[in-house]
């Protein structure tokens, strides 16, 4: 996850080759330790991190909170409601939707994260590439974004999917999430990159970077160890945002029939697979589409503190 | 202002060639065998295969392929179908339907929004602008997909109001729910616009002047400011009316309303290349279309900006 934290350690060179004296005297924090004083007084960020925790917690072990087998279906249950040994009740095939549902988190917050982070990367990488060297480089690159960017999001996704992913395809459940992971990623760049390409625009012309460019740094160097650093925050703050984004994508595309689908149990699965059912039971919709609303806030908030705490403009 | 707007289309030459092309090179090149699974489970007939090579140009290069198919385009020919129907029917059918769904999304969200974002705005910090924030934040997190069977649960199989499909004739009464679940999160975000704009624009030196005056406050809301905080505001309702369109997938498939949106899903799922490349190609270029409109636009709504 991308958050603020472990990128603390970028503030100790915020201005390239600036003295660390005055971080260790503690009298200026800079932007990232400031954001993280922000963040942790904020009730509403410290909630959403520890419900996020909650989700991580469930991906990587979800026997820590169900026993039950979410693959064991016994077709006499079949559409139980919710009692006390089943606290989700059974779905069609008479599998338990508690442990389902708790098994569904991790493929769900899995393809939303890894989305992201290739986004962010790929789109990052251009995006700073596009900004730093300007010229046709820029051009070039800027209107391949546009490009991408004109193609409607879900549209593009169900193109794509259906030809490599669809139903004849036989692809198994981790070659499925690998490709809506990059079909994600594929699609959603642009908008990170345009972010990328701003902020480097921002203080490509900034004296400490003229400076370290005349002292003769490669662009490589002046890249990584100066711009970047002083370029990262808006492009966080969109990856922060954006993972809420996917893990609700994931699900659009799994209801639609071309996401991720039967060996993979995930949320967007579960809502598929019943939707035809509402009428007669909405339990096996509704505990999944709960725990998807639910991860999705927690994302969604984190994103909007990291944001609120990083623009100075906003306080 | 008209060379501005020709250097705008000039500008979308390139996005509208390139997009049609990664549509039309995805759809038709990328799967091995265009006549895959398309006559059911046997395999299709050689005497078929030969005729819609014949007809669609599939033994010509992709390159011609796709400029003999954008010079029809281009002219106004969609093409047919594999099954012979004429895809500018297809579009005749459906089109009207996406259009009204949207549009009800559009008012809903902007009357919604709007009043919102201006009630908050103006009161800032009180219990409706928290209420409203903290709810904002909520549409803009809840998944499409969470919100349309929410809602198709409450008022179908719980309150028994709407029914499951919309009719054919697509009534307008039959859309106000579809339409609140494709307005959901552009309400929000409309919302946090307006109420971002009223508390920036409420601080300016006109308002200031409005009130040193003597005019009354309704006018000074009324006229002064929020004339200038609706810049952004109908900028962003412009952008959506084209993202609607498109976006309408979900809530099409939800609500078996017949749009564009089902259409290309549905044509999709038979690899129907023939609907699904033009069908996709209108709705992007009403996207990129509805951009450029909404540029020029502001130029009506705010004299200070002029494009010359």
């Amino acid at each position: 996850m991308s958050d603020p934290v472990t990128t603390g350690g970028m503030a100790t060179r915020p201005q390239g080759a600036a003295e660390p004296v005055a971080e260790a005297a503690g009298a200026a924090r800079g932007l990232w330790s400031d954001a993280l004083h922000d963040l942790v007084r904020r009730p509403l960020f410290l909630i959403a991190f520890a419900i996020v925790g909650v989700f991580v917690v469930m991906a990587a072990f979800p026997s820590l909170f169900t026993s039950v087998n979410p693959e064991f279906a016994d077709l006499s249950r079949s559409m139980e409601r919710p009692s006390a040994e089943a606290w989700f009740g059974y779905d069609l095939q008479g599998r338990d939707v508690y442990a389902r549902t708790i098994y569904g988190a991790r493929p769900s917050i899995v393809v939303g994260v890894l989305a992201v982070i290739a986004a962010t990367l790929f789109g990052g990488l251009i995006g700073i590439l596009a900004g730093y060297f300007g010229g046709w480089i820029d051009s070039l690159l800027s209107r391949m974004g546009e490009i991408f960017l004109g193609l409607p999001y879900v549209l593009g996704a169900i193109i794509i999917l259906s030809i490599f992913a669809g139903p004849r395809s036989g692809a198994s459940a981790t070659q499925i999430m690998f490709i809506v992971v990059l079909v994600m990623a594929f699609l959603g760049w642009p908008l990170i990159a345009r972010i990328a390409r701003s902020s480097v625009l921002a203080v490509r012309h900034s004296d400490y970077v003229q400076a370290a460019r005349g002292l003769g740094a490669g662009p490589a160097r002046v890249i990584f160890r100066h711009l970047l650093p002083n370029a990262l925050a808006p492009i966080i703050v969109m990856a922060t945002i954006s993972i809420g984004a996917y893990i609700s994508a994931e699900a659009v595309l799994s209801f639609l029939g071309i996401g991720l689908r039967a060996p993979v149990i995930s949320w967007g699965v579960a809502i598929a697979d019943h939707q035809s059912l509402l009428r007669q039971s909405a339990h096996p919709l509704l505990f999944p589409a709960a725990f998807l609303t639910i991860a999705v806030l927690a994302f969604v908030m984190i994103g909007d503190a990291v944001r609120e705490a990083l623009d100075p403009k906003l306080r | 202002m008209g060379r501005y707007t020709l250097r705008r289309l000039l500008q979308l030459m390139p996005v509208l060639i390139g997009t049609t092309f990664l549509i039309h090179f995805m759809v038709w090149q990328l799967p091995a065998d265009p006549f895959a699974g398309r006559c059911g489970e046997r395999p299709c007939s050689e005497a078929f295969i030969a005729r819609m090579t014949e007809q669609f140009g599939l033994d010509q290069p992709f390159y011609i392929q796709y400029l003999t198919w954008l010079k029809n385009a281009v002219q106004g020919d969609f093409g047919v179908t594999f099954n012979q129907v004429p895809v500018i029917t297809l579009i005749e059918n459906s089109y009207p339907n996406t259009l009204k769904l949207a549009l009800v999304a559009l008012a809903i969200e902007g009357v919604i929004g709007i009043t919102a974002g201006v009630l908050t705005g103006l009161k800032r910090g009180g219990f409706i602008d928290n209420l409203v924030l903290v709810s904002t934040l909520f549409l803009m997190g809840l998944p499409i997909v969470v919100v349309g069977f929410a809602m198709k649960w409450i008022f179908w199989s719980e309150l028994g109001w709407i029914s499951p499909t919309v009719s054919t004739e697509v009534r307008w009464s039959e859309l106000i729910v579809p339409g609140f679940v494709l307005a959901t999160t552009s309400m929000a975000y409309i919302a946090r616009l307006m109420r971002a704009n009223i508390a920036e624009n409420s601080r300016a030196d006109y308002v200031r002047t409005a009130v040193a005056k003597g005019l009354e406050n309704k006018r000074v809301v009324g006229v002064h400011l929020l004339r200038n905080s609706m810049i952004p505001v109908v900028t962003f309702l412009g952008l959506d009316l084209g993202n609607l369109m498109a976006g309408a997938i979900v809530t099409e498939g939800i609500f078996n309303i017949n749009g564009i949106g089902l259409t290309i899903f549905r044509a999709i799922g038979r690899h129907d290349a023939t609907i699904v490349v033009p069908l996709a190609t209108l709705l992007v270029v009403i996207y990129i279309f509805s951009n450029l409109i909404v540029d020029l636009f502001y130029a009506v709504l705010d004299p200070r900006i002029r494009y010359e």
